[in-house]
């Protein structure tokens, strides 16, 4: 627990050390300005709630990517990875901390969005059904934690990650029908869809913002969580992998 | 005659140092698999709003304004080949040495841009067809002078960008993000300039893209050859603007720099 | 029990498209508990691999390593709070943060309260002398400074057995002998110090004793003293006013590998055989030349000697 606690208050310590980390929190709003804008030149006031979601996803995911998914490898870059594995705490509990913590500060992204939706355009957004929303909110900070975790560790164990993980946000917007929901895609795509659990959640989101029933909410709300879990479990044994190799191979150790 | 000469030396060497560095980190394989992947995909998310509001016009102006905008992210990422010069510790020898430091900064991206000017027409002539679009033709092969125009504006800009955080290394990567999306917000690639109020729409015109963009729209809407000549002078007296501040202040801020030490961290 | 215990450890590098690497070749090594034990060799001679698989960082491929009684491959529980690592060099440290949080971060992670943690770090810094730049970035430190940090760090669980890995190199001599003064306070704490080290001056001042590896394999282990009479055949005798056919004479005696005058007049004298000095000492108390000295080399030359010339080769 208290390697937990060490690695969150280190992961705010960077937060504030390395300006790079703040990027999501600015790149949100400005987002949620585009896509107001967007929809309000169309005449279509009534996609605001696609408008509101939209730059939320993209901050979590970003910082799943980049602030998360580099945890492991700064650590290697930076030579301390070797006394992260000597030190008596459990190397998995720190980097959980510090992704954790991460990925709760995402909600601050929430409340930039809807802020500059409602400042700029004096857009109000109202949540129909909260308590649908607040659980899906929770389950896919869960998920996306444990997306985090598994690229945390993939990275580490791949060799072309820098390159791929530049490339792995725009896909994954589009796969994941963060804005433009996954039934305008062509068919042969949504199979894919359907396992990034952003497009289950993004989903989800929208109809709580919306007037009408909602359908199948424990049906999808459980899709979100098993494919967190999923991220989690081959995240939790690609570190077990990488713990083998630095002791073991002792290739990791250096760049 | 010769300082001519020595200077476009200098710039060539840049130019092939900045595309070196650029394909040690890219392999064909990861450029076609990740940055095209990502790059055509950028395009597609917002060219999909086009099928949201079920508008075959709107499709096209989102997806022509975010294929041009590929161009000018290219040329902001120039700005972390100036950074990673002052990271490498070869920015001292730079400055020791008898070359003007504006000279090879701005050469050593030019490679980076133009893969993003590149990257820009692949998206828009492979995803138009893509999303049902049909373009003029022969006409629409003036789109490709028009993008490196909006390349090299967006070029220009970050350059001068570029001198203005020489001193503060960190903060390269949320400027870059952050210029882009705010490019991305301003210059009519999502919305057209007239959706702006008017003091917005005056900021819009001064930033690069803006009217190259609209260049290249009226080419493809058909629009007169006076209307298009129009806004390409404006994109070229916004990309020479921009070209001379980054010239005239780039040395000021190499030369504070110099004063208060904050060039040396090779951190 | 000693605190470390190396038995015919091995270790074997296969580096992908390459061919294996031996880094340690069966090394054997004991240091009883208090003792401040110096690795000295050259580049690539297996020092810092060493290290590693006593820190639990490495496993090994053969043999069984043992700190504090406990093995360092499979009991790694018992072992990481028993240690304390400081690695030289640039990287290790968190460099935008203050060499404070740097600290606070690693008594964490030793698990330490967060009134230990506080107590701790701020003691631990007053001792390497960083007072005052606690609150700095870590980025703006000298290398010495860096190297105290390091230390301070490895201190953070109150180890009992520090690895020591070239703490040293880079820093200017005057940072190199206050970092010295630290190991010694340390010692008479009654830790146990394994430092590794390229620098002789080092390994003769601060080891109570030293071993000498390359290659993966140990040579020797001695007092710094006795390493050298090791190599006693190599003595040298410096003599003053010595007339210069009992020089000829000398310089005839078989045994004897040179004479030659220094700058200031003495004349040195050479020998590499035993017995020779006896032989050479005779001639010239025979002749009545009392003004001579007789010294062991220093521990570089029996390096030098015994470890050969590989100069820049690694």
């Amino acid at each position: 627990m208290r390697a937990f606690l060490a690695g969150a208050q280190i992961q705010l310590r960077f937060l504030r050390a390395y300006p790079d980390a703040a990027i999501p929190f600015f790149t949100a709003p400005m987002f949620s300005v585009i896509f107001q804008m967007v929809f309000r030149h169309a005449g279509r006031e009534d996609l605001t709630p696609y408008a509101a979601i939209a730059p939320v996803f993209i901050a979590l995911w970003w910082l799943a990517l980049f602030n998360s998914g580099w945890t492991i490898t700064m650590e290697r870059w930076n030579g301390t990875i070797e006394m992260l594995v000597a030190a008596p705490s459990s190397f998995a509990a720190v980097v959980f901390g510090r992704i954790t913590t991460t990925t709760l500060l995402g909600v601050v992204s929430f409340f930039e969005t809807w802020l500059v939706a409602r400042a700029i355009f004096g857009t109000k957004i109202t949540i129909y059904h909260p308590w649908a929303f607040y659980a899906t909110v929770f389950v896919t900070l869960f998920a996306m934690a444990g997306t985090a975790v598994a690229m945390a560790s993939l990275f580490v164990l791949a060799r072309n990650a820098v390159t791929f993980s530049n490339s792995a946000s725009y896909p994954f917007y589009v796969l994941g029908g963060i804005l433009v929901p996954v039934s305008f895609l062509p068919h042969w795509i949504r199979p894919v869809s359907a396992v990034v659990f952003l497009s289950w959640s993004a989903d989800l989101m929208r109809a709580a913002l919306q007037a009408a029933p909602m359908h199948e909410f424990w049906f999808r709300l459980a899709m979100v969580a098993m494919l967190g879990a999923a991220g989690l479990l081959v995240g939790l044994y690609a570190m077990r992998v990488i713990l083998t190799r630095v002791r073991g191979t002792g290739e990791l150790g250096t760049t | 005659m010769s300082a001519l000469v020595s200077n476009a030396r200098v710039s060539w060497y840049a130019i092939v140092s900045g595309a070196n560095d650029y394909w040690a980190i890219f392999t064909l394989k990861s450029w076609v698999f990740g940055w095209c992947v990502r790059m055509l995909s950028q395009v597609s998310f917002f060219a999909l709003i086009g099928k949201l509001l079920e508008s075959d016009k709107q499709t096209q102006f989102f997806l022509v304004g975010n294929a041009v905008m590929i161009a000018a992210m290219g040329a902001t990422f120039a700005m972390n080949m100036t950074t990673s010069e002052r990271g490498n510790g070869t920015l001292s020898l730079l400055l020791a040495s008898p070359s003007r430091p504006v000279l090879v900064f701005a050469s050593r991206g030019v490679y980076v841009m133009a893969d993003g000017v590149f990257s820009a027409l692949l998206g828009l002539f492979i995803l138009g067809p893509a999303f049902g679009l049909h373009f003029p033709f022969p006409r629409i092969l003036l789109v490709i002078p028009l993008t490196a125009l909006v390349g090299m504006s967006a070029y220009c800009f970050s350059t001068f960008l570029a001198g203005v955080i020489i001193r503060k290394r960190e903060v390269t990567g949320l400027l870059v993000n952050a210029t882009i999306v705010i490019l991305m917000t301003l210059c009519g690639i999502n919305v057209p300039v007239s959706f702006y109020p008017g003091w917005l729409a005056w900021i819009s015109r001064c930033l690069p893209i803006t009217n190259g963009l609209e260049a290249i729209r009226d080419v493809i809407d058909g629009a007169p050859a006076a209307t298009i000549a129009a806004h390409v002078g404006a994109e070229l007296l916004v990309m020479s603007g921009w070209l001379a501040l980054a010239l005239v202040t780039f040395g000021a801020f190499i030369r504070a720099g110099q004063r208060d030490g904050s060039l040396e961290y090779a951190a | 029990m000693p605190a470390v215990d190396v038995q015919e450890i091995r270790r074997i590098f296969t580096p992908r498209k390459r061919e294996p690497v031996v880094a340690l070749d069966g090394v054997s090594l004991a240091i009883p508990a208090g003792e401040v034990h110096g690795l000295l060799g050259p580049n690539g001679a297996g020092k810092t691999t060493l290290v590693k698989i006593l820190s639990t960082v490495l496993l090994p491929s053969g043999g069984r390593a043992f700190v504090g009684g406990h093995d360092a491959a499979t009991e790694t529980e018992a072992v990481r709070p028993l240690i304390g690592i400081v690695f030289g060099g640039e990287r290790g440290l968190y460099t935008r943060l203050s060499a404070r949080q740097n600290l606070e971060y690693w008594g964490a992670l030793y698990r330490l309260s967060g009134a230990q943690i506080k107590q701790r770090s701020a003691e631990l810094l007053e001792r390497v002398g960083l007072t005052e730049r606690a609150d700095q970035r870590v980025e703006e430190f000298s290398r010495g400074m860096k190297q105290r940090l390091h230390l301070a760090r490895g201190l953070m669980g109150d180890a009992r057995v520090l690895f020591l890995d070239e703490p040293t190199t880079g820093m200017d001599p005057l940072a190199a002998r206050e970092f010295r003064a630290l190991i010694n306070q340390l010692k008479g704490e009654g830790r146990t110090i394994l430092l590794t080290t390229h620098d002789m001056v080092e390994a003769e001042t601060v080891c109570d004793r030293v071993t000498l590896i390359d290659r993966g394999r140990i040579l020797a282990t001695e007092t710094p003293r006795s390493l050298g009479s090791l190599i006693s055949r190599f003595q040298r005798i410096d003599v003053e006013d010595a007339p210069r056919e009992v020089l000829e004479a000398i310089r005839a005696i078989d045994g004897v590998s040179s004479v030659t005058t220094l700058e200031d007049g003495t004349v040195r004298i050479e020998v590499h055989e035993e017995g020779a000095t006896t032989l050479v000492l005779k001639e010239l108390v025979d002749v009545g030349v009392t003004a001579v000295k007789t010294s062991l080399p220093s521990l570089e030359e029996v390096y030098v000697q015994v470890i050969g010339d590989r100069g820049l080769t690694v």
